[in-house]
């Protein structure tokens, strides 16, 4: 849906974004993360054509992005990182406009389903002027879905907005992705990055560092694997033939918690469960402690570690 | 066809948003209050002198109802590109299916459609004024206002050219300000100088004169008022070729003033 073959800026000798090679496939919930500067907007900015590239280039829908290529963007819909409105506009009247330049058919009835979708149904003719921030960016959402694009791509699309609203704007997300509309979101709230998405792509100053799934990029972010387990008796007595076992790199235990580190090379847990219940424990509860998006995401960015293959990602 | 589609939808909604505007009326009726004045002055000395001395009395007020007119229209297309940039919604705009030169044409119609509006209002205005006045509402007016729709055309195009470089309205106003002041300028200089004989001047100055001819013919070409000028002329002049000329040469400087004004916005793009 979208795929970016050796994309860079450069403003005056700068390189914002530098050789990036970014796939997204049909279906995908695609996150693409990184801090403050990194070129998100930069990124998304060349992908929907409204600003050239130094070098590289866009294919959005099977087709290469050219100046001016509107049948391309009739398919996609877009919510940026800030709203911007006519505010002398009613949510309907806008609604309206948009219907009216993407041509769409029954555009009474979508904008009804629209606004009702996104809880604007009772402001629906009041002036833009006066919408919260969180209501211009769920009307944004509204303007984004009215032509029923194949992408969507979002730019910080829950920034402004409180927490039952994004739960309101995450659910009509998941039910677009549901109906087979690819999504595309930059995002600085990782929680909600990590909820939503199948995929994700770190960049940091331009550059890709990072482009798998979630579990993958914290696989192999991470050499150890962390076991909490609760026992049914004290497990004070299992410190020293623990330190015995060849998968295990280190332990921790208090009363009839044990929290165990593991060898990565492959899964040891049914080895540890065995093991335990040969030195008569029964095991009441089990879990991996995992790495969230959130440490992988500093890790990586801090450390600028590149998790892709050579040749990969970055030419 | 979907191009038409778009230039129409964005048409309809700067249309209707600036015809309620009340900055339009504004314009129109302070055009009328000045050529009213003039009007005014001019009745007193026929009332004076009992003599009618021009087959064309009311090509003047018109021409300054004209001029009042045409600033506020080339304020209002000059700054409605760098007000969409400032402002963000072209970038919206941009998302979808609109171009450049759907954006720029379809502000170029609106901006045509008001000025159409207020030369019917004059229309109306000088036929009221020949009814209460005995002042003959001639086919030479009729000429002047069928030539007013396409010196419009040209203000409108230098209008939109001037914002298409601009990010902010700010700076298209500054920017026409600046324009319109030094066209004026140069005029006003010009003029000074071929008042002064040529024996009275000293070589240099000559050749500021002469220097200053080749600028003066160059903005006479460039600035969308001496299209004005030179369009009321052709009518005094009864010349249908020149007339004709003159139509034609304000069509080719719209045309060329709205290429430039897509291409630039091509490059510039939609940032402010």
């Amino acid at each position: 849906m979208i795929q970016t073959v050796n994309l860079t800026k450069e403003f005056n000798g700068f390189k914002a974004v530098d050789n990036l090679n970014l796939r997204v496939e049909k279906g995908d919930i695609y996150g693409f993360l990184g801090p403050n500067g990194a070129g998100k907007t930069t990124t998304i900015m060349m992908i929907l054509g409204l600003i050239p590239p130094t070098s590289g280039k866009v294919f959005l829908l099977g087709e290469e992005l050219r100046p001016n290529n509107v049948e391309v963007k009739r398919r996609i819909g877009v919510v940026s990182e800030n709203q911007y409105f006519y505010k002398e506009m009613t949510a309907e009247e806008y609604l309206t406009f948009f219907g009216e330049l993407y041509e769409v058919p029954n555009v009474r009835k979508r904008i009804d389903e629209l606004l009702e979708a996104v809880g604007l149904r009772n402001d629906r003719n009041k002036k833009l002027g006066a919408y919260s921030k969180g209501m211009q960016q769920k009307l944004a959402f509204a303007r984004a879905l009215l032509h029923d694009p194949e992408l969507l791509i979002l730019d910080e699309p829950v920034a402004n907005l409180d927490p039952t609203s994004i739960k309101q704007i995450r659910d009509l997300i998941e039910e677009e992705n549901r109906r087979g509309r690819t999504v595309f979101v930059s995002s600085h709230l990782l929680s909600e990055v990590e909820r939503l998405c199948k995929k994700v792509a770190i960049i940091n100053r331009g550059k890709l560092l990072a482009e798998d799934t979630m579990d993958n990029i914290k696989r192999r972010l991470t050499d150890t694997i962390h076991m909490e387990i609760e026992l049914s008796a004290d497990a004070e007595s299992l410190s020293s033939s623990l330190s015995e076992l060849s998968f295990v790199k280190g332990f921790t235990v208090e009363g009839n918690r044990l929290e165990v580190h593991l060898k990565t090379e492959r899964d040891y847990r049914l080895d540890l469960s065995r093991f335990l219940y040969e030195k008569g424990f029964l095991i009441l509860t089990m879990k991996t402690k995992e790495m969230s998006l959130e440490e992988a995401f500093i890790t990586i960015t801090q450390q600028n570690i590149s998790l892709l293959a050579r040749g990969e990602g970055n030419a | 066809m979907r191009t038409f589609r778009v230039m129409k939808t964005l048409f309809k909604r700067d249309f209707l948003y600036s015809l309620y505007s009340l900055g339009y009326y504004v314009a129109i009726f302070a055009s009328f209050f000045v050529s009213s004045f003039i009007l005014k002055n001019f009745l007193d000395s026929i009332g004076e002198e009992d003599i009618l001395v021009s087959a064309y009395p009311l090509n003047y007020p018109l021409y300054i109802t004209l001029v009042i007119i045409s600033l506020y229209l080339v304020i209002l297309s000059g700054v409605s590109i760098s007000r969409e940039r400032e402002q963000g919604t072209l970038e919206v705009l941009f998302y979808g299916p609109v171009t450049p030169g759907s954006f720029l044409w379809g502000k170029y119609l609106k901006d045509l459609c008001l000025g159409m509006v207020a030369l019917g209002f004059t229309t109306l205005y000088f036929y009221l004024v020949s009814v209460l006045t005995n002042i003959g509402f001639t086919m030479g007016l009729v000429k002047a206002l069928i030539m007013s729709i396409f010196l419009i055309s040209c203000v409108v195009s230098f209008g939109l050219f001037i914002s298409s470089l601009t990010g902010r309205i700010r700076s298209s106003v500054l920017a026409l300000v600046a324009i319109l002041g030094a066209f004026l300028a140069i005029q006003f200089a010009y003029n000074a100088l071929l008042g002064f004989e040529k024996e009275s001047l000293s070589v240099p100055m000559l050749y500021v004169r002469q220097a200053m001819s080749y600028v003066f013919r160059g903005i006479s070409w460039i600035s969308p008022f001496a299209y004005l000028s030179r369009g009321l002329d052709s009518v005094v002049l009864e010349n249908p070729l020149l007339y004709l000329a003159n139509i034609g040469y304000a069509l080719l400087y719209s045309f060329i003033f709205m290429f430039l004004s897509v291409y630039v916005m091509s490059k510039k793009g939609v940032k402010a």
